[in-house]
């Protein structure tokens, strides 16, 4: 017996999916998920975005999307098909409030968005830039001047 | 801003009821050195890890590997950054004095970076068990450690390093099921790497250790290195590998497995840079360094970047 999943279902279940990286956050809130199709025959096509195309944790990522929307509870395993998508490209405007929050909070992590400092997660202090890159391609390296807190800082 | 402590009894006591130590905190200065040496030998450790993940960025077999690969070696070297960054902020050395003493031989970092990973089987074991390894330790520090920004960047690092062993796992599977030549491979890396990886934990932890006294580590060294061996030794086995240990006690009855007598003399050498391959890591080291000076002298002369504006 076959049924066929809602896109709402899919999206749940794409929604329990962490980022790798980010235990805690998960990977609709870092706004990766672009699409969900589901066919008429029940197969389910998902399309999601990286935050680089470098990334190295896309084929985990693929792969624990796919794990999820599988378990569906009540379906038969539907097939899902995980797809990285060229376009559009992924920017910090799509991190929901929730993701910014957990990585200020929980990771010490500020988020880029437009010019001007970016203030420290910690103090609310100016940071400065200390490198343009961190331990990851879509992070900056930051100091805080009030608290000498080292922040990194998501970006475009 | 700042607080300060009339005696070390009251600040043992502070940390005793799960106080946490910033920055700019008069701590006493056994503890800014107890701390410091760690981060330092932390930050050490990063570097010289990610100089030997770089040197096998050409060589990792497939193109998402090789991916990993090269997003690992831009983790660990950033890791070491945000590491000496703390560590220089504590005052006692700077960032470019730690270098300078990591590149002369003077300042520690972990057993393992004093071995070569020769094959890609080396690799392999490297990233299952070695990184395993490490990310114990450090969890066991993260836990509960009484050094604020120390505890904050460790937090990033480990959730970064879940995913270095779960690529780790996932590599020792495909050589697992690969061809002869490929098992006998990593059985070989297997015989060269599980006494080192054993060993990163440290000799037993001495009832006096100020490192557990101040809470900077949560658990000791023969508590981690137990669990460790209790989790590798019987996922190896069961993939049809040999753990060399001639040693090695299965309990059938409690399901438990314990090490057999450990050799300390070979961490002693590593600790004394007469590991087996301490002197060319440590010249290549300080070679990248000097060949990357232009890079930093470009940085230095480059039109200052306002405070905080975009790159």
């Amino acid at each position: 017996m076959t049924s066929i999943p809602t896109v709402e279902a899919v999206r749940a279940a794409v929604a329990t999916v962490d980022d790798p990286e980010y235990p805690g956050i998960s990977i609709v809130d870092l706004g990766l998920l672009e699409s969900v199709e589901v066919r008429p025959d029940g197969d389910v096509v998902v399309g999601l975005v990286p935050t680089f195309s470098g990334c190295p944790a896309l084929a985990m990522i693929a792969e624990d999307v796919r794990a999820a929307v599988a378990a569906i509870g009540g379906l038969t395993g539907p097939r899902v098909d995980v797809r990285w998508l060229s376009g559009p490209a992924w920017t910090v405007e799509r991190l929901t409030g929730t993701a910014r929050r957990t990585m200020a909070e929980e990771f010490t992590v500020a988020v880029r968005i437009g010019a001007g400092p970016v203030p420290c997660p910690r103090c609310g202090g100016d940071t400065a830039e200390e490198s343009m890159f961190g331990p990851s391609r879509c992070r900056a390296v930051h100091v805080c001047h009030s608290c000498t807190e080292v922040v990194e800082v998501m970006r475009a | 801003m700042g607080r300060t402590w009339a005696s070390m009894d009251e600040f043992e006591a502070f940390l005793d009821d799960g106080g946490t130590v910033e920055a700019d905190d008069e701590m006493p200065d056994d503890y800014r050195q107890a701390v410091f040496a760690f981060i330092e030998m932390h930050a050490n450790s990063e570097l010289m890890g990610g100089l030997t993940e770089r040197d096998w960025i050409p060589r990792t077999p497939g193109l998402r590997h090789k991916m990993a690969v090269l997003a690992k070696t831009q983790d660990e070297i950033g890791h070491g950054h945000l590491l000496y960054m703390v560590a220089a902020d504590m005052g006692l050395k700077t960032r470019r004095e730690m270098l300078e003493d990591l590149f002369a031989g003077r300042s520690k970092f972990h057993n393992v970076f004093h071995y070569r990973a020769a094959t890609w089987g080396d690799q392999v074991a490297i990233s299952f068990l070695v990184d395993a390894a490490a990310l114990a330790s450090q969890q066991a520090v993260f836990k509960n450690c009484s050094y604020g920004p120390y505890r904050r960047i460790l937090k990033r690092i480990i959730a970064e390093e879940g995913f270095h062993m779960r690529m780790g796992e996932e590599r020792m599977m495909l050589i697992a099921e690969g061809t002869n030549f490929q098992q006998a491979m990593f059985q070989q890396s297997l015989d060269n790497w599980w006494w080192p990886a054993l060993q990163l934990f440290g000799p037993d932890s001495k009832p006096d250790d100020v490192l557990l006294r101040w809470h900077i580590k949560s658990e000791r060294n023969e508590v981690l290195r137990a669990r460790w061996v209790q989790k590798f030794a019987p996922m190896l086995i069961s993939y049809g590998f040999t753990i060399p240990d001639p040693g090695l006690v299965h309990d059938a009855e409690a399901d438990t497995w314990t090490a057999g007598p450990i050799d300390w003399e070979p961490l002693k050498r590593t600790l004394a840079m007469g590991g087996p391959d301490s002197a060319r890591r440590i010249g290549e080291a300080a070679a990248n360094w000097a060949d990357t000076r232009w890079v930093r002298e470009a940085m230095d002369n480059a039109p200052d970047r306002a405070a905080g504006a975009p790159a």
